[in-house]
């Protein structure tokens, strides 16, 4: 995001659309376990609950990592 | 757009690209009900005769007491009883003297006071009654009876039944054969009769019942969850009691509108039958109804009536192919009463099995044999059933449609449903520190 002459630029790197629908995956995996976490707690079931965190934390740090290691790889390739 | 919608439409249709087979077969669910009246998920396929069938030549009525309670004393002989009566008895002692949760005093007078409702009626006696108790006919108001359409009337009285407590309601053509043939040493006779009567020798249902109210009552899920304790038997204890206020205020309803009505919760019939010839559920490992939103978590009654009602059919989930790969309710049984066979037979385990029809028949007379070593009772293989679920997140609808459609799925989600807890004992001290909704049970569940 840069601020030229009073604007805000965003910059989305050009992805293959194969990309774009592992994000979009990834994001409803997430919302998945996220649902079944709050659901688990709310259905007072202690392992279910534990184990959908344990997979959302997992999924969002792989996730997560995957991502930065692309950015470091892409502004190596870029210098 | 509910939970369950964006379920059917959002995921349901990802479902298609994944399963290809999950989208098909949804059912006529439509056919008689209106939009208001409880229908099943639309992984529910309706049939027309119920999936384990019926041997014609054998099926017949049953006496009732030849049913489990009756049969003990065969089963186990009289000394062997008494020994178990008074081991039963030095252990309720020994557990009041340990404080042991969930067979405390305070636990055990929950799981009696339960019972209240229940002991105000019998088999035509007092909430049960046959004839009206003190609802106003239309004669008495000078007006004329009731008219509809058996659809109007169907979708009335499921509205009646949901107000009174029903979770799930369900109609079906009257099986004479489902009704007992002897009732407290009395024949129970079908005779064209104007109203159904009681004699010295006879209970007389009138010929014009022909249509049987078949009704689940939820029980609550968190005390089940605690057999074998006496919190769980509070859980079925409350699950009769709201049976009995269901069925005599459903039966004063029908009155009130000038039709004959006869009440009944384990009495006068085989509710689960019934039960399953009205499309409530299917049967299952424990040889009891397992209702596709609650699971075995329900207990059972119905009302006998002469208004013509639209029928419901029979219902195919997925069950029995989930069962003879499930075995949780065997696995969990502590007495062994429960049948590991792969497949449902016509073969009786004893006098208390009503023979004639496919099932996974049980060894009851154990069953209960436990109930007292337990000193409790026991609700084992309900708690543990995986179709039991609090239904607060979507992946048990999930699971459960894809297992209805594709039943090579099923080991799997058995296993991972083990992994994830369910199903496993919770504390009853835990329970009475818990805030509970009323009478335990969450009414919006399987219903949004
Ligand atoms: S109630 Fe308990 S003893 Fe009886 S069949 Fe179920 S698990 Fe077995
Ligand atoms: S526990 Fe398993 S085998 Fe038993 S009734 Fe439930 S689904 Fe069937």
């Amino acid at each position: 995001m840069k601020d030229t002459n009073g604007y805000w630029t965003f910059k989305i790197r050009k992805k293959p659309l194969y990309i774009w629908i592992l994000r979009l995956a990834w994001v409803l995996w997430l919302v998945f376990w996220a649902e079944v976490a709050l659901g688990s707690k709310a259905e007072l079931e202690t392992r279910a609950f534990f184990i959908s965190l344990s997979v959302l934390f997992v999924s969002l740090f792989v996730g997560l990592m995957w991502w930065w290691i692309g950015l470091n790889k892409h502004k190596k390739q870029s210098k | 757009m509910n939970r369950r919608d964006f379920f059917k439409y959002g995921l349901g249709s990802a479902g298609v690209v994944v399963g290809g087979s999950i989208a098909g077969g949804t059912g006529d669910m439509d056919s008689v009900s209106q939009k208001s009246d409880f229908q099943h998920p639309w992984w529910v396929k309706q049939i027309k005769t119920p999936k384990l069938g019926i041997d014609e030549q054998i099926y017949s009525r049953f006496e009732a007491r030849k049913n489990v309670f009756g049969s003990m004393v065969k089963y186990y002989g009289m000394e062997n009883l008494r020994e178990l009566n008074k081991r039963s008895r030095e252990k309720t002692r020994k557990y009041y003297k340990e404080q042991k949760p969930g067979y405390r005093l305070e636990d055990r007078a929950l799981a009696d006071a339960a019972w209240v409702i229940s002991r105000q009626g019998g088999l035509n006696r007092g909430t049960r009654s046959w004839t009206a108790n003190f609802v106003r006919t239309p004669e008495e108001r000078g007006v004329d009876k009731y008219r509809a359409s058996p659809t109007e009337a169907a979708h009335l009285i499921k509205t009646a039944a949901r107000y009174f407590g029903a979770a799930t309601t369900g109609v079906a053509k009257l099986d004479p054969r489902h009704i007992h043939s002897k009732e407290r040493g009395k024949t129970v006779s079908f005779e064209t009769a104007d109203e159904p009567y009681e004699n010295d020798t006879n209970l007389v249902i009138p010929q014009k019942c022909q249509y049987a109210i078949a009704m689940t009552v939820l029980m609550p899920i968190d005390n089940i969850a605690c057999s074998p304790t006496a919190i769980s038997s509070a859980g079925s204890s409350i699950g009769y009691s709201r049976c009995e206020f269901l069925v005599a205020g459903l039966a004063e309803f029908i009155r009130g509108l000038g039709y004959t009505a006869i009440p009944s919760v384990n009495d006068l019939g085989s509710s689960v039958a019934i039960a399953v010839d009205a499309g409530l559920g299917e049967l299952g490992r424990t040889n009891r109804l397992i209702s596709p939103e609650f699971g075995p978590m329900v207990r059972l009654c119905k009302v006998l009536t002469d208004l013509p009602l639209a029928l419901d059919k029979p219902i195919d989930f997925g069950l029995m192919e989930f069962c003879k790969v499930c075995r949780r309710c065997a696995e969990s049984c502590p007495s062994g009463c429960i049948s590991y066979e792969d497949e449902p037979s016509f073969k009786v385990k004893g006098e208390w099995n009503n023979p004639g029809h496919k099932a996974w028949f049980e060894d009851s007379p154990k069953c209960l044999a436990y109930w007292q070593e337990s000193t409790s009772g026991c609700s084992n293989c309900i708690a543990v059933c995986p179709w039991t679920k609090k239904d607060k997140t979507m992946i048990h609808d999930m699971v459960k449609a894809a297992s209805a459609k594709i039943p090579a799925l099923d080991a799997f989600f058995n296993s991972m449903d083990k992994s994830f807890g369910y199903g496993r004992q919770k504390s009853a001290e835990k329970w009475w520190n818990t805030n509970h909704f009323e009478y335990g049970i969450d009414t919006t569940q399987g219903k949004e």
